[in-house]
């Protein structure tokens, strides 16, 4: 008696857990599910490029420094945020984001379109010391970036594993990584050619730290930063802003 | 870890080896990569522990009669490893604070720098703080509750420290520049694996504690506490999945991209907020605050409601987080109407601690410990009220992205989380250490108003930032154009910054406070007999009728 | 079958409400059954019964 007692009690117990699962699951799956089809749903850009590989290491650069925390990437469908920032963001702009960096607090100005918006050299000096350039400003310094070497003997195998998780980058720019972080920070060198064939016309190849014969931290971090609300121009030609994307050369 | 059999510490010392060797590997997979780095830490952190085991095993044999009593030992080391962790993420609270205020005090170093002691700090306090006091907390209620002991010795120590070692791993992988950037859950591929191992031991251990219960009904504490543990695991493994660049790279990418990361991201983020910080606590809540008010709840019947409620209401009110962007509107409509539902269950919950004081007001008045616990909920209705408030879609576009979203987060991971944790504290530290009473009720008095008086200031500093900061965004001149500029709205937040930081500076010094007169408890006299004799779980088979006998 | 987007959403829409209800009777049932009062007065009760508290 007391042996089948004992079961029954173990039961309740087991299916009250059953019963936790199912009302707490249903919210997620009922909210979550839907977007596994967004693809569907998400506008179109025929144009957009993929991260080149200085960009993308600059952006995990950009992840490890926990810029995420002060600064949002995702400009909101208000009057006051599209005056400040530019067009909206489209879901499609941050379709290869693994992981997305919308963020959550704006201590600094949203980067969403940062992109082109000032020079390599107003970065260079800004992320070195940000009160040289911007005396208000409560940024940290990030002056070690211009003084670490970037390691650039594994961005193929962070490509690769990009692919795995969806974003198509070919076999010929898995390949190629390191060389084309190498060229799109060295223009002079004979590896720049290959970034603008492989990831368009439109790719900033520069010496973004200013110092041609090495790649740092602070050139990956740069180009990230550059490349940032580049990537396509859609959300330029399916919203009514009157705007250009910025143009560095100008 | 006296009470530990041979057999137990044969497997605890096999574990231990195991966990080792996996650090060894680590280390000479990473090399030069930062998971070179955790795996010497993992390896030192398991050698001292069979260090430990090791020193203690030719001791005498285990007490037979240790199964007559509750097993509180893991609970202690729990408790310090809280009071540890509570400190820690303070600390790094209040220096990231100040940061804000004054930049250069990170002395442009690399691991002290905002954007890597802001996980550190929310880590140490959520996961490090928040997580061992709900450990610990559980191990005790559901001895008490189900009147058993827990099933083994091994598994809660498991839990444990291996608990700790996930967030050890978490927050010095921030400092060496490990994260996934995914707030709340930053700690990568790896540490989110082990943390599945623990989590499941966690699980199983309940589970098997609840199915020796000699009491008929699970008590409604235990099913908040299951809540925590379960769903916790599901948002955790879903939000991590992730893929290593390589199994010598610390780095990973996640599987969800752009909109579908950010929807899985919010909806692990409020969960978290939900199951970790809100469900555990009112676990807590539902157990210490009858204990020391020695009242029985309002209403048990609105405890059950509200459970329901809560657990089903707040899986889909993430998406709050992301009004007016990229993600489909339907899904943001869809967590604002659930997000203000939300207030329902919550403010019921609120109101059934409150209600339960009703007529013990003069208790409140002179024990403080029931006062930090009669405050908890207070803010828990102030804070769940503002959450539905600020989730509402036009008052959202003026809150998002600033301040005030700080200041909703502290009122209710100060007012709230810290205050019912340090109430249910100072009724668990005196019961498990078989204190009298504990060292100092002044001291406990000071820390009252000191985590009161740096709640205030924190929540008010972040209100009026939040706000000033919303508004000076979206003012328009006469002509039209934007009167401020960014750097304009970051000026007027200066002097919130340093009352903030000068409000999370009270708060920590009470928490070392609590440390000291916890530590001074610890270290006094143990009442006369050693133990009261109604503390200990029922034994033997269960006599029939005996659910209606109280217990002995 | 044909898993659109559309399909997904309605079902959101539509299931999830029935789902909303359905559960919410389930749990008001269970806690006003009429037999369930005993149990819960006596789990309201009952961990007050043990003496865990601090001997003030």
């Amino acid at each position: 008696m007391p042996e089948l007692l004992h079961r029954k009690l173990e039961r309740t117990a087991i299916g009250f857990v059953l019963a936790i699962i199912v009302a707490a699951s249903v919210g997620g799956i009922v909210e979550i599910a839907p977007l596994f089809t967004i693809d569907e749903t998400v506008e179109n850009a025929d144009d957009m490029r993929l991260y080149t590989p200085l960009e993308l290491a600059g952006r995990n650069i950009y992840i490890r420094e926990g810029c995420y925390a002060c600064h949002s990437q995702m400009i909101r469908t208000l009057r006051d945020d599209v005056e400040r920032y530019g067009p909206f963001s489209l879901a499609v702009e941050s379709r290869y984001d693994h992981p997305m960096l919308w963020g959550s607090k704006r201590t600094g100005p949203d980067l969403a379109r940062v992109g082109g918006k000032y020079s390599d050299f107003w970065h260079v000096a800004h992320l070195t010391n940000p009160r040289d350039v911007v005396p208000e400003s409560n940024m940290p310094a990030y002056p070690w970036l211009a003084r670490t070497p970037l390691r650039l003997d594994d961005l193929g195998s962070h490509l690769r594993t990009q692919r795995s998780v969806g974003v198509p980058y070919t076999d010929e720019m898995i390949d190629n990584a390191a060389r084309d972080a190498f060229g799109q920070a060295v223009p002079d060198s004979q590896q720049a050619s290959g970034v603008t064939e492989r990831y368009g016309e439109e790719t900033q190849v520069s010496a973004f730290d200013g110092v041609t014969t090495r790649v740092t931290e602070m050139d990956a971090l740069v180009a990230y930063l550059q490349v940032l609300g580049r990537l396509t121009k859609a959300a330029y030609r399916n919203t009514a802003a009157p705007e250009q994307p910025p143009n560095p050369n100008d | 870890m006296g009470q530990l059999t041979t057999r137990e510490r044969e497997l605890a010392a096999a574990i231990l080896v195991a966990l080792a060797v996996v650090g060894i590997a680590m280390a000479a997979a990473g090399r030069a990569d930062p998971l070179g780095v955790h795996g010497a830490i993992v390896l030192l952190y398991s050698m001292v522990l069979l260090f430990l085991i090791m020193s203690t095993s030719f001791g005498p044999a285990p007490d037979p009669s240790r199964v007559s009593r509750y097993y509180d030992d893991p609970i202690k080391v729990g408790v310090a490893f809280t009071l540890f962790w509570a400190i820690f993420g303070m600390f790094f609270g209040v220096w990231a604070a100040a940061q804000l205020a004054w930049p250069s005090l990170n002395f442009d170093t690399a691991w002290a720098s905002f954007g890597r002691i802001r996980p550190a700090h929310t880590t140490g306090v959520i996961f490090g703080f928040g997580g061992n006091a709900l450990i610990s907390t559980s191990f005790h209620v559901v001895q008490r509750t189900s009147r058993a002991r827990l099933p083994d010795q091994l598994s809660p120590w498991f839990v444990l420290f291996g608990y700790n070692l996930f967030c050890i791993l978490a927050v010095t992988g921030y400092f060496i520049g490990v994260t996934q950037s995914k707030e709340y859950a930053e700690a990568e591929w790896y540490a989110d694996l082990w943390l599945v191992i623990v989590w499941v031991t966690y699980f199983v251990l309940y589970i098997r504690t609840l199915a020796r219960r000699r009491e008929p009904h699970i008590y409604v504490a235990n099913w908040y506490y299951m809540a925590f543990i379960l769903v916790v695991a599901i948002l955790h493994i879903i939000n991590n999945l992730t893929i290593p660049v390589s199994l010598g790279h610390a780095k990973s990418y996640t599987i969800w991209a752009g909109v579908q990361d950010s929807m899985v991201q919010w909806w692990y983020g409020h969960n978290a907020v939900a199951f970790f910080l809100t469900a555990g606590f009112l676990a807590m809540l539902y157990y210490y605050l009858p204990k020391r008010a020695e009242r029985p709840i309002f209403s048990y019947r609105l405890s059950i409601l509200s459970f329901w409620g809560i657990t089903f209401f707040y899986m889909w009110a993430g998406s709050h987080h992301l009004h007016y962007t990229a993600l489909p509107h339907w899904v943001q409509n869809l967590g604002m109407t659930f997000s203000v539902m939300l207030l329902v269950p919550s403010w019921a919950s609120a109101g059934n601690a409150l209600l339960t004081l009703n007529g013990a007001w003069h208790k409140v008045r002179d024990d403080a410990t029931l006062r930090f616990i009669m405050m908890a909920a207070f803010f828990y209705g102030l804070s769940t009220f503002e959450g539905s408030f600020l989730a509402v879609r036009p008052v959202n576009s003026l809150s998002h992205y600033t301040d005030w979203t700080v200041g909703h987060v502290h009122a209710g991971a100060l007012g709230w989380v810290a205050l019912i944790t340090y109430g249910s504290l100072y009724t668990l530290v005196p019961a498990i250490w078989k204190r009298e009473r504990m060292y100092s009720a002044a001291l406990v008095e000071v820390h009252f108003w000191l985590a009161f008086a740096g709640t205030v200031i924190y929540v008010f500093a972040m209100w009026n930032s939040g706000i000033i900061q919303g508004l000076m965004w979206r003012t328009y001149t006469e002509e039209g154009t934007l009167s401020y500029s960014f750097v304009d709205s970051l000026l007027a937040m200066y002097p919130y910054y340093i009352a903030r930081a000068f409000g999370g500076l009270l708060f920590l010094i009470g928490a070392v406070v609590a440390t000291y007169n916890i530590w001074m408890t610890v270290r006094g006299v143990p009442v006369a007999g050693g133990e009261r004799h109604d503390d200990i779980p029922l034994a033997g088979p269960l006599p029939e009728g005996a659910a209606t006998r109280p217990a002995e | 079958m044909d898993l659109t987007h559309e399909t997904l959403v309605e079902a959101a829409k539509t299931w999830g409400l029935f789902y909303l209800i359905g559960f919410s009777l389930c749990v008001l049932v269970y806690t006003f059954w009429p037999a369930n009062r005993e149990r819960f007065d006596r789990a309201k009760r009952n961990i007050l019964d043990e003496d865990d508290q601090p001997w003030t």
